[in-house]
């Protein structure tokens, strides 16, 4: 590979690194946004160009591209609720809080924004304009949708390589959905997950039409579609047919809770979990960072633990903060709560520390060109 | 309509490129917004949200007293009113208490 590039979106702004060979020496460009949380940042495959989602308590979200590396920005037109659409309980009209994911589609310009609360936005014209998804704003499961301590988020986006029209997403704690007529109608993808936080009444009464699971993060392997990874609040799980049905993938991990997930775009057998005690401590198990890989897809499961913080590790890996590069080894790059960027260039045997003393890093996506 | 003059907050003048001051013709706090809008359309997007109801973390002021009508901004203005469009100091409060709960993300 040429060059690798790194977007480390941190709750104070966006740090881009680049490594023209070698992923060993790495040059850093100012921090972009400064003072803005970056929810996410995204390098477009179609044209090289990099988006941003960025946030701010008082001014709330906007969405930025740049065309030149992330040297210059220019804002594009941000996802925003018509007036008068309301999607939540209180009927007050809804507005953006933040965007969760940016995903570039298939066809020039098509581009996919999941937002708090709970929605998808879709742009046919590269992000001059977007519109609501109205087929899952208003999908008959909304009603056993409800926000986790983060929100209700549309947070991971798959668009299948071998049909532009079919999407999969997944949300906390909305579950799993799939498209395959480019978002006119929508179906349930959750059989087989657990969703200890809802009364199993509501699961019976919904049978496959379940929804409202929480689910943390998900990735479709982009050389075999139908081969799913996710962890959800309740277990991690893998599917081999689309979302149709789950397998429940934990034994040999420490735990069920977690949040980040990586897949190997070059082997879909191979995938990297980040498992965390429980829901209520969000802290590795032990208190000993480890990232657990494997390559016989769930059937078994290592700790990888050379080069990371050694001993007491009292921060959280969110949901979105392992990012996983195209190179070949494949490199990691995994954000902390607490600020640090911790990146692998052989594919989790040996961790080294690029950055410290950062912001919390809530997103850490990668790439690499030949 | 009422001749007022409204003041942006250091930050809006900042991030968003706003004057310090300006002057405008309005007879309510509404009216103000959408006739600046004009001028400065980055405006809407800093202040209002989707439904354009004034955002939870700005505040504005008509003299010294808070608007009692976020939502539809109907306060009455009268000639020589200051409109202070200010930074709420809780901005921020959601996110520290999200990170310090660890359930942010």
């Amino acid at each position: 590979m040429s060059e690798a590039g790194v977007l480390v979106s941190t709750r104070k702004g966006l740090l881009i690194g680049r490594s023209a060979g070698g992923r060993s020496q790495w040059d850093w460009l100012p921090l972009a946004f400064a003072g803005w949380v970056c929810d996410y940042a995204a390098h477009d495959p179609r044209d090289g160009s990099l988006w941003a989602a960025v946030s701010h308590e008082q001014w709330g979200p906007r969405l930025h591209r740049s065309t030149d590396g992330g040297e210059t920005w220019e804002e594009t037109a941000t996802p925003a609720f018509p007036e008068g659409v309301s999607i939540e309980a209180d009927g007050g009209g809804d507005t953006v809080r933040n965007i969760w994911t940016i995903q570039p589609g298939a066809r020039a310009g098509e581009l996919y924004a999941g937002v708090d609360p709970g929605a998808l936005f879709i742009s046919r014209d590269g992000a001059a304009s977007w519109q609501l998804c109205e087929s899952l704003a208003n999908h008959p499961t909304r009603g056993s949708w409800m926000a986790g301590a983060a929100g209700l988020s549309i947070h991971h986006i798959s668009v299948d390589p071998r049909d532009p029209d079919r999407v999969l997403i997944a949300g906390s704690a909305t579950g799993c959905f799939v498209t395959r007529d480019g978002g006119e109608s929508w179906t349930t993808r959750n059989l087989g997950l657990r969703a200890l936080h809802l009364p199993p009444e509501m699961m019976d009464a919904f049978s496959e039409e379940a929804a409202g699971h929480c689910i943390h993060s998900m990735h479709a392997h982009p050389q075999q579609p139908d081969r799913i990874w996710q962890q959800n609040h309740w277990g991690q799980y893998r599917s081999d047919d689309g979302g149709e049905s789950w397998i429940d993938i934990g034994e040999g991990l420490p735990g069920e809770f977690g949040f980040a997930t990586a897949i190997d775009p070059r082997d879909p057998d191979t995938a990297w979990y980040v498992p965390l005690d429980q829901d209520q401590a969000r802290m590795p198990r032990g208190g000993e960072l480890a990232v657990f890989r494997t390559r016989d897809a769930g059937a078994s499961w290592e700790p990888l633990r050379e080069g990371l913080p050694p001993g007491a590790f009292h921060q959280t890996i969110y949901r979105q903060a392992l990012g996983v590069d195209g190179g070949d080894p494949v490199g990691l790059y995994m954000g902390t709560s607490g600020g640090e960027l911790l990146a692998s260039a052989d594919a989790g045997e040996r961790w080294a520390t690029l950055r410290r003393h950062l912001a919390a890093i809530v997103a850490v996506r990668a790439w690499t060109l030949d | 309509m009422a001749e007022v003059e409204v003041c942006f907050a250091r930050a809006l003048q900042s991030q968003a490129g706003l004057p310090s001051a300006c002057a405008a013709q309005a007879d309510t706090a509404g009216e103000a917004l959408q006739a600046l809008s004009r001028r400065y359309p980055q405006l809407r997007r800093f202040v209002l949200d989707d439904q354009l109801r004034l955002r939870r973390h700005v505040n504005i002021f008509i003299n010294d007293a808070l608007i009692g009508d976020r939502v539809a901004l109907s306060d009455p203005l009268r000639d020589g009113d200051r409109l202070h469009i200010l930074a709420a100091v809780s901005g921020g409060a959601d996110a520290e208490e999200r990170a310090s709960t660890g359930g942010w993300r």
